[in-house]
């Protein structure tokens, strides 16, 4: 991964520094609320319903294990012994004092830590494919490319200040597990006809009030120019984007507005202004990048491991594992492991302190010093050996993270909601644990495959309701939490907006409506459908009667 | 009934306006009947930017034996986490505590009096 060099660490240790010097001149009354609140936000430090909220940036989702530690020493240290995994790949402490928060940033700086594009109306933390350096999938590897983003990106004097904030995310499989339309700006690494890699480049995407499936504007950009066409499109949004109005600011709503073929032709017609020599990086930078990112040595191994397939039979816990969480690596011998942050009962995306430290100490010892964050809200082992698969499986039981379930029912999304964020309009996490206990029976879930549920706590959808296979959302109807079912979101590759099933329904009535919903798939379902493939076959109807029989 | 909340800006904790000073539990805040002290306390709560952030009045209705924030947010507030409840202060437990769990009804948007700035 990216190491910083003395630079980047001596400009760390300056923003430290100005920061602490802001919270001092606030908390003495040297300046204002109104004054500090953009520069505490610029530090990635809200303040929530309980306390102040930090998070920290985590580029493209790739986490060492120093880096880890750290984060289990702040949680420790500064808040409540853990922290909370968010679909920006980032980590948020819940319960952070202001006071505290420049001696953290301190301590996060150590290790090349920060919670810059984090807040506010810049790039924000760009992500990609947490499988990047593993999958046998992908042409190149995203994280390259997501760091130079990154470096371009940060603190840019032009994007600093746009009308809204804006997400990139870079992909480089087929396989789409990034959301990459859903974003600002989607980056697909594809091949062109002469073999040249580039970028297909989706701009417009996004959830909150206005989903929009991301339109491409580019079938094939020649990856060298990647720069310049961004800067293109920032200065064709930084124009023409709705200043005067937050709800329609977003570059999603400029593109929706122009139509995805005149805001292409515009981009075009910048793009031809900028001097590629000025505007785009020079190949030996690039080169210097791509060294950070050097695949890693992989043994010679064979494709079947004796030992893992001894512990398999022996353990059908192990087993189930294996089935759910485990997935083809690159390399022979090897595989990529999910670690679930989605225990029935637990609170998506929370780890402790101690979980943490579990994982810092299997990246180092079986995954090559690496971890990754998936917008999901889980962690990934990118490069496991398969001999090794059984020590990590027995690790991982004893702090509570084996938790088989992957990308089934209960692997759900959820944003912290009404029980910590000053936007929620209704909870989102008990609404989680509540379907991920009804469906705690491993077998019932596996038979039900894979079914994503995404869940957000308002109409901002940090919880990307709106691509969940089902996806449910809380309004405050009349004082009380209701929440309205969509079906038929994916943010997949085959990214789609899930369509309103009825009017919303009571808290107490979801988890009995998700049974309905699940009940009628496994009654219309045909041979290798998914909850999503018998949607689309069927349509909303039957699933529709089912959830409102009742009310008729 | 009228409440008077805030969070303290040095450590974000929930507190309650109590008679010119800030208590950290609902149990103890000064409850208001009329509005002329209320506005008049929280005034006086905006004259201490040092102390806390953005003050603002809630609504307080009576429950069975006791009162509690109309709002569902605001009980939130008053107790932690729904999650954790070894979290907040619904962890130290109480008779307020107990009260305000009791409560029910109302979701984010009743109970705060001028939410909606003009």
């Amino acid at each position: 991964m990216y190491r910083y060099d003395a630079l980047d660490k001596e400009f760390l240790a300056d923003r430290v520094s100005e920061f602490r010097h802001q919270v001092t001149r606030r908390l003495a009354g040297e300046i204002t609320e109104d004054q500090f609140k953009p520069l505490r936000l610029m530090n990635g430090l809200y303040l929530q319903l309980h306390a102040y909220m930090l998070r920290i940036a985590i580029p493209y989702g790739t986490l060492n294990p120093a880096q880890l530690r750290k984060l289990a020493e702040v949680a420790r240290t500064y808040d409540k012994g853990y922290g909370h995994f968010t679909t920006r790949t980032n980590l948020q402490f819940h319960w952070i004092k202001l006071r505290d928060a420049p001696d953290i940033l301190a301590s996060l700086a150590e290790v090349d830590l920060h919670a810059i594009q984090t807040s506010g109306n810049c790039i924000r933390n760009t992500t990609a494919d947490p499988y990047a350096g593993a999958t046998a999938e992908e042409l190149d590897d995203p994280r390259v490319w997501a760091e130079v983003i990154r470096q371009w990106s940060t603190l840019h004097p032009e994007f600093s200040f746009l009308p809204r904030k804006f997400k990139i995310a870079v992909t480089a499989s087929v396989k789409d597990r990034t959301a990459a339309r859903t974003h600002d700006i989607g980056l697909a690494l594809r091949r062109g006809r002469d073999g040249a890699l580039g970028f297909e480049v989706m701009v417009g995407g996004g959830l909150g009030r206005s989903p929009h499936i991301g339109s491409t504007i580019r079938e094939h950009l020649p990856a060298g120019r990647l720069l310049s066409y961004l800067q293109a499109i920032l200065r064709v949004y930084n124009r023409h984007g709705r200043r005067d109005n937050k709800f329609k600011a977003r570059v999603k709503i400029l593109v929706a507005s122009l139509g995805a073929e005149e805001f292409g032709r515009q981009v075009e017609a910048e793009w031809a202004q900028i001097d590629p020599a000025s505007a785009d990086l020079p190949d030996t930078e690039l080169a210097r990048i791509r060294g950070f990112f050097a695949p890693a040595g992989f043994e010679v191994l064979p494709a079947v491991s004796a030992k893992l397939e001894a512990a398999k039979a022996a353990d059908p816990a192990l087993a189930r594992f294996l089935r759910n969480n485990v997935h083809p690596h690159k390399a022979s011998g090897y595989a990529i492991v999910d670690i679930a942050l989605k225990t029935p009962g637990e609170t998506p995306g929370d780890a402790t302190a101690e979980q943490m430290e579990t994982v810092a100490d299997l990246a180092e010892r079986y995954s090559q010093g690496e971890a990754r964050v998936t917008h999901e809200q889980n962690l990934v082992l990118p490069h496991v050996r398969l001999d090794d698969l059984p020590a990590v499986h027995e690790a991982l039981k004893a702090v509570g993270l084996a938790s088989a379930n992957a990308n089934l029912i209960s692997d759900i999304i959820a944003c912290p909601g009404l029980d910590y964020c000053a936007l929620a309009n209704a909870r989102a996490i008990p609404i989680a644990q509540h379907i991920a206990q009804r469906f705690a029976d491993q077998d019932v879930a596996e038979d039900i495959g894979e079914l994503k549920i995404k869940i957000s706590g308002c109409i901002n959808a940090c919880g990307h309701h709106h691509v969940g296979h089902i996806g449910i959302l809380g309004v405050d109807k009349k004082g009380e939490e209701f929440y309205q079912l969509t079906l038929g979101g994916s943010g997949a590759e085959d990214a789609e907006v899930g369509k309103i099933l009825g009017p919303a329904i009571h808290a107490s009535r979801v988890t009995d409506a998700i049974d309905d919903l699940v009940a009628v798939y496994l009654r219309e379902r045909q041979p290798g459908e998914r909850f999503l493939d018998t949607y689309r076959r069927t349509g909303i109807a039957p699933f529709k009667e089912a959830v409102y029989a009742e009310v008729h | 009934m009228k409440a008077l909340t805030a969070n303290r800006l040095a450590d974000g904790e929930v507190v309650f306006w109590s008679h010119g000073r800030w208590v950290e539990r609902f149990g103890q805040a000064e409850l208001f009947e009329d509005d002329a002290p209320a506005g008049e306390a929280e005034a006086k709560a905006k004259s201490q930017p040092t102390v806390v952030v953005e003050p603002y009045l809630i609504e307080v209705a009576p429950i069975e034996d006791g009162v509690a924030p109309v709002a569902y947010r605001e009980r939130l507030r008053a107790l932690g986490p729904t999650n954790t409840p070894d979290h907040g202060k619904q962890a130290e437990g109480g008779h307020d505590v107990e009260l305000i769990a009791k409560a029910a009804g109302a979701a984010r948007s009743g109970g705060r009096v001028n939410l909606i700035k003009r």
